[in-house]
């Protein structure tokens, strides 16, 4: 309950005191168009521009974006934020690959695996489910148990320093959903 | 054989080797947990390459951005699933392999 006050003290912060409620109508609606923008593109994209699937294609649009409100809250996000998240995302999956594959070819198998907690300093929501998945794709990780305030990771090579990459990847992921970082609490 | 192709065979089979990679570290790998960094990551990457290696091929931008949807599809599939399956073997008291 904590975090969650937390988290909406951040949300007010972000509205000025005069005229809050139409702030937060804009920014509810400009989350809509958002999204119904971005299914519109993928319809496009499948029906090849097609102009007659649009009659199939409308009603698909207008429900996908009711649904995807209804079973994914909005979430604030940054688009500086995520255009950055890419390029690091993407080499270091390259590297976790690269990693994984030397590891099982190696005649000697030279893995040490370990489960390891990492103390979350993200807010609960969104940003932590993304965090979650994120972290098993990158070299020598796999996220195991979401505590309250903890994550379980698996290591694959406890030789290796984990914690300060996953302390980086947490840094860019909180940048890209726009949140600032409290301090981390842990599950004791 | 044109540039294009060069480079179209050299992501294929590169891809090639990551599926081939993450297919040996699921038969070699001691336990559940240390499989699933094989299976998810390197056929992660294994698939990026094969739709690299797709996409430089296409004409059409249409068919890149499919080819591109997939892949982020099946990389969020495999994150999760991958989670989930983890957290069950961890609560049904499957203890991580140790050297």
């Amino acid at each position: 309950m904590r975090q969650r006050s937390g988290s909406w003290g951040y949300g007010m912060s972000r509205l000025s005191s005069k005229g809050w409620f139409n702030n937060l109508m804009n920014i509810h609606f400009r989350r809509v168009w958002f999204r119904a923008v971005a299914f519109t593109f993928m319809w496009w994209m499948l029906t090849e521009g097609s102009v007659n699937s649009w009659l199939v294609g409308t009603p698909v649009v207008l429900i996908a974006t009711l649904i995807s409100m209804v079973l994914v809250p909005p979430f604030s996000c940054s688009v500086v934020g995520s255009v950055r998240f890419v390029p690091f995302f993407i080499w270091h999956s390259l590297r976790g690959g690269a990693d994984v594959a030397w590891r099982a070819f190696h005649p000697k198998m030279p893995i040490a695996p370990d489960l390891v907690d990492f103390p979350l300093r993200l807010p609960p929501g969104m940003s932590r489910v993304f965090m979650v998945n994120t972290v098993s794709l990158l070299p020598g990780t796999l996220s195991v148990e979401l505590g309250a305030n903890s994550l379980k990771v698996h290591v694959l090579d406890t030789r290796k320093n984990v914690l300060s990459e996953l302390m980086t990847l947490e840094t860019i992921v909180a940048r890209m959903f726009d949140i600032s970082l409290q301090d981390a609490k842990g599950d004791e | 054989m044109t540039p294009i192709d060069l480079l179209s065979s050299a992501l294929l089979i590169a891809g090639g080797v990551f599926f081939l990679a993450g297919t040996l570290g699921l038969l070699r790998f001691p336990d559940v947990y240390t499989r699933l960094h094989a299976l998810t990551k390197a056929d992660n990457v294994g698939l990026g390459l094969v739709v690299a290696g797709l996409a430089v091929q296409v004409q059409n931008w249409f068919t890149v951005g499919k080819l591109l949807l997939i892949w982020v599809l099946v990389m969020l599939a495999s994150a999760s699933i991958s989670h989930l399956i983890a957290r069950r073997a961890l609560l049904r008291g499957i203890k991580p392999w140790k050297r």
